[in-house]
């Protein structure tokens, strides 16, 4: 019986080639969707999960509020992590970071440098802590010892001919000298630390013996003991603080309690994340690596499932519409003694047979696009081909999608009551319209409501482009590295100044683009407390700093090379001054001091105020800012003349070259850096994009079906009509008209949902677009000129068709 | 007695009125009977084949099938009935285009649970004894109207039915084509199968046992 099913429904799917094609290409596409968007999430849901006790791991965070500014740190005090092993017996291990961004490398007596981006110090308990073995070296010693470091595979390959570089010596930033201690294998991609390749040990950090408790710098992870609660570790958290931290402060506030800090409105509150929360659910200052959003997770969920929807809904529905032809053969099947049972389970066969089919085609597809799908939502994810749960989990995923497709239209099918079918009132007989219809609905209002929230998010996308952020990113070339120069930085500078195609030229380790800074405490002259600290950034820059980023100044003056007391001046921005509570003229010649913990501490003089810019995402507020003299050079920000840029960039290459030939001259544009800031909106721009043309293309095969169908069922109408002198013209309106009634139900019901949910998506933004009324006029016009073209090509063919021939196969 | 209609009747309620399609229908078919049902267009002669077949249902009155009363069965022992019992054949043959010759005999057998070298012993008898053995893999379309009739009764007589019920078998044939099928059917009934069969034809008539003629849902 069951042979007979598969027969049966492998003729009819030969039979009629076209509807096979759209109903196991559109399934193919939700399908292919489906799965390459569970396999983004699974990695999603699945990072940091490789780690040996992962489920016990836990990382501390602060939330800080003090000065007038207030911070949630991924960060906490070096003194943390020894503080709660020693108080906290359910802990087994801790282990802290400090990253050191990115760092020069060179072999021992080899001449280049190497850079490496993913640097951090790491406690010696690192092995332990993440089950990490070693390849070379010896874990219990490797990371012990100051100026010891171990690498990874990867890491070490780029350095020395073979992996095992255990013993090795490498000069860092041209002045350290350090010892290979061990070999790690490459840090897993779904992990935090993906982007490490070396790791000092913290024991030659003397910030992480001697610190306090005012900054926040060390991601600091414990392990607690198995049974132990992180909900008991809470309550202990909690009291740090008065054990701890207020003590400390008293050295500089003396007296100040824990009741006085909170009363004063400030805040200091520690908690845990668990490891593997961390990607989709921390959103902190100062993060390991870039993370997650559950809420990406939600939104390409509900994606995955409007695809899968899609698609079955046409599956549904050319089904039910073709079934038309096949109300013979069911007649026959019931008359002969098939009751409806056997029926749907006919059906739901065929369904499935489609549906496996479509699985195929899927896999195929999926494996076809995951290079531009790893691009387009920048992942490396691979299909698990060898996994054998992949392959049940798919196929049974597919019999479950072809049994929940086929399941509307097998009872539809097995209702067909034969003396009626097998009487040939057979149009009349089938029906099922009313459905069908409020498909097509279902179809159309998930595709508008797509095309309305990509709209949005490309608006809101550009808005941020073309934000005016207060400084000028255009022509501005940000060179990396300066500081290997070593004293020639300063000339080169100068030389490059002299270059008739550079604008200014500044060396600072600041730039006006997002990265992870901590705040300082300020306090004005003769204020020392805590009531009047304001925390705020500050940035050291030199003379050239204001005019090359293009910040404008609004009271006061920028710094000057003439006045030698500027070298104890400082620049504040507008939140500034609006936590001192002053005007900006009332700042000038304010004096401020950062020096909490100094019994004299220095003094700056308030010279001027600059216009408040945006140097973190537009996501968040602007925060509070000083500007001071100071000699970095992490970087030099080089403001060209408009054109000739690869000319310029040779020049100031061969300056470089010639002061540095020992170091790597790269470079990059700030504008570019700047798009990088909204790469996650970026991507979730272009994954709307993709998926919402695929939608709307798996909506419109579905549409064009149902109309060729509506066509051929139509033809002794269309026929009779043209006989009684109805024009193309008419027929095709005629035919069409019932089509976009759908799509206009559709549009009335997508536009609000559309409207709600981008409000909601655009709250995350500080900055943001209003919506705009034209969002929803444009989503409207091209629902209809889509569907108007799927509908009324089979329209106009089935209007032009000669009548006697409709009319004589009756 | 094979079965027995008692005042059956059926209607459909047009613009508040009862337009009767079956009106008290008394009927009595013994076993080894062949009846021809005549009558114009509309008179309800493919309506009654259809009631006494189990595919329709009647608004009134009483059906006994072997002993079973059918109005009072539900759905399920309905269809099981005609199943085992009821063999159809149409004017337009009713095969299934997508299965070959075999395959459509063989349905019936599939829907009775009969195991595989079973229905393929019985599929063979039937191809001998309708001498279609050379077009057991050929599809309906490639198939002439007599032979495609011929593919319908053998379908009908495949699980042994007590009753064939045919509706203007021979409506599509043409004269010779007609009499062939006719022939068979007389040949079956000798054999001892009931049949019913609706026609036009005086001639058809002719080789059946009674005739029943309908006027307006009613017998006259």
């Amino acid at each position: 019986m069951f042979k007979n099913y598969i027969k049966i429904a492998w003729r009819n799917l030969r039979r009629q080639p076209f509807f096979t094609f759209l109903n196991t290409f559109g399934l193919a596409i939700g399908m292919a969707g489906g799965i390459l968007i569970s396999l983004y999430i699974h990695s999603e849901l699945n990072f940091d999960t490789m780690f040996k006790d992962a489920d016990r791991i836990y990382r501390i965070n602060a939330d800080v509020k003090f000065g007038g500014s207030e911070q949630e740190f991924a960060e906490v005090s070096a003194p943390m992590a020894e503080t709660v092993k020693e108080d906290y017996p359910y802990i087994e291990l801790v282990t802290r970071f400090r990253n050191n961004g990115s760092i020069l490398i060179r072999k021992k007596n080899a001449s280049l440098n190497v850079k490496e981006n993913g640097v951090a110090y790491a406690d010696s308990t690192f092995f332990n802590m993440f089950g990490i073995s070693l390849l070379y070296g010896d874990s219990k010693t490797a990371l012990t010892e100051p100026n010891t470091l171990i690498l990874t595979k990867t890491a070490a390959e780029k350095h020395f001919d073979s992996s095992n570089a255990v013993g090795k010596t490498l000069i860092l930033d041209n002045e350290q000298t350090y010892t290979v201690t061990g070999i790690i294998e490459d840090m897993p991609e779904n992990s935090f630390l993906r982007n490490h390749g070396v790791f000092m040990a913290m024991a030659g950090y003397q910030d992480s013996r001697e610190g306090g408790w005012g900054n926040h710098n060390y991601p600091t992870f414990i392990k607690l003991r198995p049974n132990a609660k992180a909900d008991d570790f809470q309550e202990y958290l909690n009291t740090v603080l008065g054990a701890y931290v207020i003590p400390w402060a008293q050295d500089f506030f003396p007296g100040i309690t824990e009741e006085q800090f909170i009363e004063a409105g400030n805040h200091l509150r520690y908690d845990t994340i668990a490891l593997t929360d961390i990607h989709l659910y921390s959103d902190r200052s100062s993060e390991l690596s870039a993370n997650g959003s559950i809420q990406n997770v939600y939104i390409l969920s509900v994606i995955a499932l409007f695809l899968i929807v899609l698609a079955s809904v046409n599956f549904m529905n050319l089904s039910t519409a073709i079934s038309l032809k096949r109300a013979k053969e069911i007649g026959i099947r019931k008359t002969l003694g098939s009751n409806k049972t056997g029926l749907v389970s006919q059906f739901l066969t065929e369904s499935a047979l489609i549906s496996f089919i479509s699985l195929l085609f899927s896999v195929i597809i999926a494996t076809l696009v995951l290079p531009l799908f790893n691009d387009l939502a920048g992942t490396s994810i691979t299909i698990p081909f060898n996994y054998p749960y992949f392959w049940i989990l798919l196929f049974l995923s597919a019999l479950l999608l072809g049994i929940f497709s086929g399941f509307y239209p097998a009872f539809f099918m097995s209702k067909f009551v034969p003396v009626k079918v097998l009487k040939g009132s057979g149009n009349s007989a089938v029906g099922g319209s009313g459905v069908r219809n409020s498909l097509v609905v279902v179809q159309f209002t998930i595709s508008i409501f797509l095309m309305v929230s990509t709209l949005i998010v490309f608006q809101q996308l550009k808005f941020i482009q073309n934000k005016d952020l207060g400084f000028s990113r255009d022509q501005v070339l940000v060179i990396e590295d300066v500081y290997s120069a070593g004293d020639q930085a300063l000339s080169f500078k100068e030389e490059v100044q002299k270059l008739g195609s550079v604008k200014s030229a500044s060396m600072s380790n600041f730039l006006p683009t997002p990265s992870s800074r901590s705040d300082a405490s300020f306090f004005k002259e003769g204020l020392k407390d805590q009531e009047h600290a304001v925390n705020m950034q500050n940035w050291q820059v030199d003379h050239e700093y204001i005019n090359t980023v293009g910040l404008e100044i609004i009271a006061g003056r920028d710094f000057n090379p003439q006045f030698i007391a500027d070298s104890t001046a400082i620049v504040l921005n507008e939140s500034a001054i609006k936590i001192l509570g002053v005007t900006a003229e009332e700042a000038l010649g304010m004096r401020l001091s950062s020096d909490i913990e100094l019994e004299n501490p220095t003094f700056s003089t308030v010279i001027g105020v600059v216009k408040n810019f945006h140097f973190t995402s537009l996501k968040d507020d602007i925060r509070a800012l000083s500007l001071s003299l100071g000699r970095n050079s992490d970087v030099m920000v080089v403001k060209l003349q408009a054109g000739k840029f690869s000319e310029s960039i040779a020049q100031i290459e061969s300056i470089w070259n010639d002061i540095a030939p020992e170091a790597p001259f790269t470079y990059y544009f700030m504008d570019e850096s700047f798009n990088n800031t909204y790469q996650s909106e970026q991507r979730l721009g272009r994954i709307f994009m993709t998926f919402t043309i695929l939608s709307i293309i798996i909506a419109c095969l579905g549409l064009f079906g149902l109309a060729t169908f509506n066509a051929e069922r139509r033809i002794k109408e269309i026929g009779i009509r043209k006989v009684l002198g109805a024009s193309v013209g008419q027929i095709t309106y005629k035919l069409s008209i019932d089509f976009l009634r759908l799509v206009g139900i559709a549009i009335l019901v997508s536009l609000p949902l559309g409207w709600y949910a981008m409000a909601k998506w655009l709250e995350s933004f500080s900055y943001r677009i209003e919506i705009n009324i034209w969002v929803f006029v444009i989503a409207t016009l091209l629902a209809i000129v889509i569907s108007i073209l799927t509908v009324s090509f089979q329209s106009i063919k089935a209007a032009m068709a000669n009548p006697t021939k409709s009319l004589r196969t009756e | 007695m094979l079965l027995q209609l008692n005042k059956v009747s059926k209607w459909v309620q047009s613009g508040g009125q009862k337009v009767y399609l079956l009106k008290n229908i008394d009927l009595w078919v013994h076993e080894g009977d062949f009846i021809s049902i005549m009558g114009p267009s509309g008179s309800g002669k493919s309506t009654l084949l259809n009631v006494i077949g189990m595919l329709d249902s009647f608004d009134e009155g009483e059906y006994t099938f072997l002993e079973d009363p059918v109005h009072t069965l539900k759905e399920k022992h309905r269809s099981n009935l005609y199943k085992q019992y009821i063999g159809f054949v149409f004017q337009s043959y009713h095969l299934i285009d997508e299965l070959t010759v075999k395959e459509n005999l063989e349905m019936p057998l599939l829907y009775k649970k009969y195991g595989g070298s079973e229905r393929k012993a019985l599929v063979a008898d039937m191809l001998d004894r309708f001498n279609i053995v050379g077009k057991k893999d050929l599809f309906p379309a490639q198939l002439s109207g007599g032979q495609q009739q011929l593919v319908g009764i053998a379908r009908a007589l495949i699980a042994n039915p007590k009753l064939i019920l045919a509706d203007e078998p021979t409506g599509n044939l043409n004269s010779k084509q007609g009499e062939e099928i006719m022939e068979i059917f007389s040949g079956l009934n000798k054999e001892g199968v009931t049949i019913i069969q609706v026609t036009h034809s005086e001639k058809n008539t002719s080789y059946g046992s009674r005739i029943i003629n309908l006027l307006d849902g009613g017998i006259v």
